[in-house]
């Protein structure tokens, strides 16, 4: 038991570390980065308790309500995700249509750059 | 008034095989048409070979899709003062008299849009009858959707008048553009009229062309709008 708690506990402080690095987090995202992570450091040292949180809500074991969050958690992230590609992706085509726009080469100009080349 | 300025847009994805003979068509049907090719990408030689007509050419940094090259193509001309603009796909499916048509339905009946469709005469040649069951079903949902009374929805050739075209908002990339100009024509309560047109079902067009399943892509496109 203790062996796979401390691999738990490693894990889950190098991902919040990588978490917390990026400077350009605001304070409300990392406060609720670092209540998550403690929570889940929480579960990780005294699993008991989620099988009793589990049993409040109708669910028999602490792990399938782990599980179930989990699943939860990990669509939103998808959604979140795909909206978030959606975005980019209406970006890059702003973006690749101006630069099109801009370097359009234009009937005339192809005309006059022949008659240079030829001359 | 004054003969008015016509930009016909050509989307052209690796079209290298039929591009020269496209606009050669297009030149000799109506040398005064102003003809913006966008290069989407290709990988082949689709610029160079534009190159070598006096067109308009346009180059994606990256392929995006028709929808989006059309788009480009479209607020190219807009920019660039355009009074009619014409929709006209790449791999030599259509013929350069029928805009010709439509431009003369748009002016004459003063309307915004005028679109071309397969299903008003028998004139599509040699489509395959699975292609006209999806295209039949797409027309269906159109009908469904928008309230537009719509013949063919997926018919690439449209004419439009510039003020018309610039109320209409394209935010679809690939090919649920189709669909997405009829629900701006619907909202935006243009007046349009389909007419007849023909398209040449050659064995490179359906070789290069959708594939019937991409209209479950499409339908994921259009219904995933929501975000955008």
């Amino acid at each position: 038991m203790i062996t796979i708690k401390i691999i738990l506990i490693a894990i889950l402080l190098i991902i919040l570390r990588a978490f917390l690095v990026q400077k350009s987090l605001v304070l409300v995202k990392r406060a609720i980065g670092v209540l998550m992570f403690t929570g889940l450091l929480f579960l990780v040292v005294f699993p008991d308790v989620s099988t009793w949180i589990a049993n409040k809500v109708g669910i028999l074991r602490g792990a399938d309500l782990l599980f179930y969050f989990a699943h939860l958690f990990f669509l939103l992230v998808a959604v979140a995700l795909w909206r978030r590609l959606i975005t980019l992706n209406a970006a890059v085509t702003r973006l690749a249509r101006e630069i099109a726009i801009r370097d359009a080469e234009r009937p005339q100009e192809r005309a006059e750059q022949i008659r240079t080349a030829e001359n | 008034m004054a003969k008015p300025s016509i930009w016909v847009i050509i989307p052209a994805y690796n079209e290298e095989p039929v591009l020269a003979d496209v606009i050669s068509e297009l030149q000799d049907y109506d040398c005064s048409y102003h003809l913006v090719v966008i290069d989407d990408g290709s990988s082949d030689n689709t610029a160079k070979i534009a190159r070598k007509f006096p067109v308009h050419l346009l180059v994606h940094p990256m392929n995006l899709g028709q929808g989006a090259a059309l788009a480009t193509g479209i607020e190219y001309a807009l920019r660039q003062k355009a009074d009619i603009v014409v929709t006209f796909d790449g791999d030599g499916q259509m013929q350069p008299a029928d805009i010709g048509l439509l431009v003369d339905t748009l002016i004459k009946e003063d309307l915004d849009v005028v679109l071309g469709s397969r299903y008003l005469t028998k004139r599509a040649e040699g489509m395959p009858a699975t292609r006209n069951l999806v295209l039949r079903t797409a027309t269906i949902m159109t009908i469904l959707t928008t309230g537009l009374k719509i013949t063919d929805t997926h018919n690439g050739i449209r004419a439009f008048k510039a003020k018309a075209l610039s109320k209409i908002k394209l935010t679809q990339n690939r090919m649920a553009y189709a669909s997405e100009i009829l629900s701006e024509i619907a909202r935006n309560r243009l007046t349009y009229r389909e007419i007849p047109v023909s398209i040449r079902y050659t064995e490179y067009s359906k070789r290069k062309g959708q594939s019937n399943l991409n209209a479950i892509n499409i339908l994921f496109d259009l219904f995933s709008r929501g975000g955008q």
